[in-house]
């Protein structure tokens, strides 16, 4: 029976990881740092980390103990810890890990994933002894084959150093734009701030949450981190996408590029965005937003 | 404080132009240091004006350094000198991590070694975590912001429901969030003085890829519309505001 190992720090992202890796192998088997046993996987061998303790201390350990119990392909969900584990325990175990954007084949493991912003995907055939893959969401249709839910308590002794003093909630508003069905996204055309008002009339007519392109946030900070699309950002698969005032670089579109609809205002006729999109308006986005707003 | 910004030379991505056949053409692409590199930079700098130190500018893959332009252009943005480790730029996380392990042991160690989000071209956001356990040292992803506090940093991490602050001892590898600084533009002052900083070599040996790379080809295009309109703006709005109705 082929087996798939998964290590996870969280009940809920750890629950889905293991239905996803069931799409890698026919029986599901957990590391859990601090998380409890599994309902979703078949067998969950829990480690109980130490009050206060970072998951990511426990990197060598869950290494050896993967090594120890001679799995070969290990999969960790895409979140900033997860990705801290798992580039850790690969190096432990002395391999590179890959983000997988879809899976091809299983015997032999083809991956893919994105290179040069969006612009290209490698098929890459894991030649490594273990296969350490961070899977990116939609990486792979996740199961709904119910796992055997057994437990398995391990000891394990964290690496001493980092010391968390405190966890603050983020400031501003949470959002979770992968679940928007209507998105505006808003980009350098805008000269000012004050002029984002004009797509949030849009976007409040649509029902559409407001999002933008990554200059809008962390060149001119008009807009939180987690607002902004692109390979570094946000991956959408709304409905509709409508893109103001942005031109189409490849690393935005990365990450709109699963959405049902694109729609596009940019008075660049040559923007590389009315490539990309189903209904463009070439126009003053000044004097197009209004009208819009209008007939809408 | 001697502090490594580690920096990777990669293909300009809007240079890349993709053939019929969906593979790419990289032969007119100039080669660009990726922008989430000049964070690490920028921090490194800070971190050394505040404290005092050398900042030292560590890149894997020689290719892209055999101008000058490249070498002067990232040297004007705050390193003191770069050293390069021959290598191929192609390389996967693990082999860069290896290289660069090597290289800093090689070049006697530091207190700090700070890497960007990503790298342009693989952007795996993995180096700095697998150079960190390499090193064996305290290593952190997404780093937002960094106090120097003796022999230890105060850092804040950037987690998707929250903000960690983690007290880091030194010597430590940060990967930074591409939110945490905006990198200076050099002036021409520092232009002129970054020709007269040290470039230099260092070998490093790699491991072998962790994978086969069976193709690299450019996405196959979503079928869209590509319905354009252009003229009165009360009109091409009534057009759009048609469309969208009828989704």
């Amino acid at each position: 029976m082929t087996e798939a190992w998964i290590v996870v720090h969280d009940l809920d992202g750890g629950n889905a990881l293991a239905r996803s890796a069931r799409a890698l192998a026919e029986r599901v088997v957990a590391v859990s740092v601090g998380a409890g046993g599994l309902a979703d996987a078949d067998l969950t061998l829990t480690v109980d980390a130490a009050p206060g303790a970072l998951v990511e201390a426990y990197a060598q350990p869950v290494a050896a103990l993967l090594a120890a119990r001679g799995a070969t392909v290990v999969a960790f969900a895409g979140d900033v810890r997860s990705r801290l584990l798992a580039g850790q325990v690969a190096a432990h175990l002395g391999v590179g890990p890959t983000n997988v954007a879809g899976v091809v084949s299983t015997a032999p493991l083809v991956v893919t994933r994105l290179a040069y912003g969006g612009l290209a995907v490698a098929t890459d055939e894991i030649t490594a002894p273990v296969a350490v893959l961070v899977l990116e969401p939609g990486a792979v249709t996740p199961s709904d084959v119910a796992g055997q839910g057994a437990v398995e308590p391990v000891d394990a002794t964290p690496t001493a150093g980092l010391t968390l003093v405190e966890t603050r909630p983020k400031g501003g508003e949470q959002v979770d734009l992968t679940a928007a069905k209507r998105v505006v996204g808003v980009g350098r055309g805008f000269a000012a701030e004050a002029d984002l008002d004009l797509a949030r009339a849009v976007a409040n007519r649509l029902g559409a949450e407001l999002a933008c392109s990554r200059p809008i946030s962390e060149g001119v900070g008009w807009m939180p981190a987690e607002r902004y699309l692109g390979v570094s950002g946000a991956t959408i698969k709304p409905d509709v996408y409508l893109a103001i005032g942005i031109s189409g670089q490849i690393q935005h579109l990365v990450g709109v590029n699963h959405a049902k609809v694109i729609v596009a205002i940019n008075k660049d006729k040559n923007a590389p965005i009315f490539q990309q999109a189903d209904f463009g308006v070439v126009g003053d986005l000044y004097q197009v937003l209004p009208a819009l707003v209008d007939a809408l | 404080m001697r502090i490594v910004a580690c920096v990777k030379a990669a293909p300009e991505d809007s240079d890349i132009a993709v053939k019929p056949d969906r593979t790419l053409d990289l032969s007119r692409a100039q080669w660009k240091v990726g922008s989430y590199d000049l964070n690490a930079v920028e921090a490194a700098r800070q971190v050394a004006d505040q404290v005092g130190g050398e900042v030292i500018g560590l890149s894997v893959g020689s290719e892209g350094w055999s101008g000058s332009k490249l070498r002067k252009d990232v040297l004007s943005r705050g390193l003191d000198s770069l050293v390069v480790v021959p290598g191929d730029p192609d390389a996967d996380s693990f082999q860069t991590a290896s290289a660069l392990a090597a290289a800093v042991g090689e070049l006697g160690g530091c207190d700090l070694v700070l890497l960007g989000a990503g790298s342009s071209d693989r952007y795996a956001q993995q180096v700095g975590n697998q150079l960190g356990a390499l090193l064996g040292r305290p290593t952190l992803n997404q780093v937002d912001a960094i106090t120097v506090d003796g022999d230890h940093v105060r850092v804040e991490r950037l987690l998707e429901d929250g903000v960690q602050v983690v007290d880091v001892p030194l010597p430590a590898v940060l990967s930074l969030t591409s939110g945490i600084n905006t990198p200076r533009i050099a002036g021409m002052k520092d232009i002129l003085a970054a020709g007269k900083k040290p470039v230099s070599e260092v070998a490093a040996a790699m491991p072998g890829a962790s994978a086969r790379v069976a193709s690299l080809l450019a996405p196959e295009q979503v079928d869209r519309g590509r319905v354009v309109v252009e003229g009165d703006p009360a009109e091409t709005a009534q057009q759009l505001a048609q469309f969208l109705t009828t989704l």
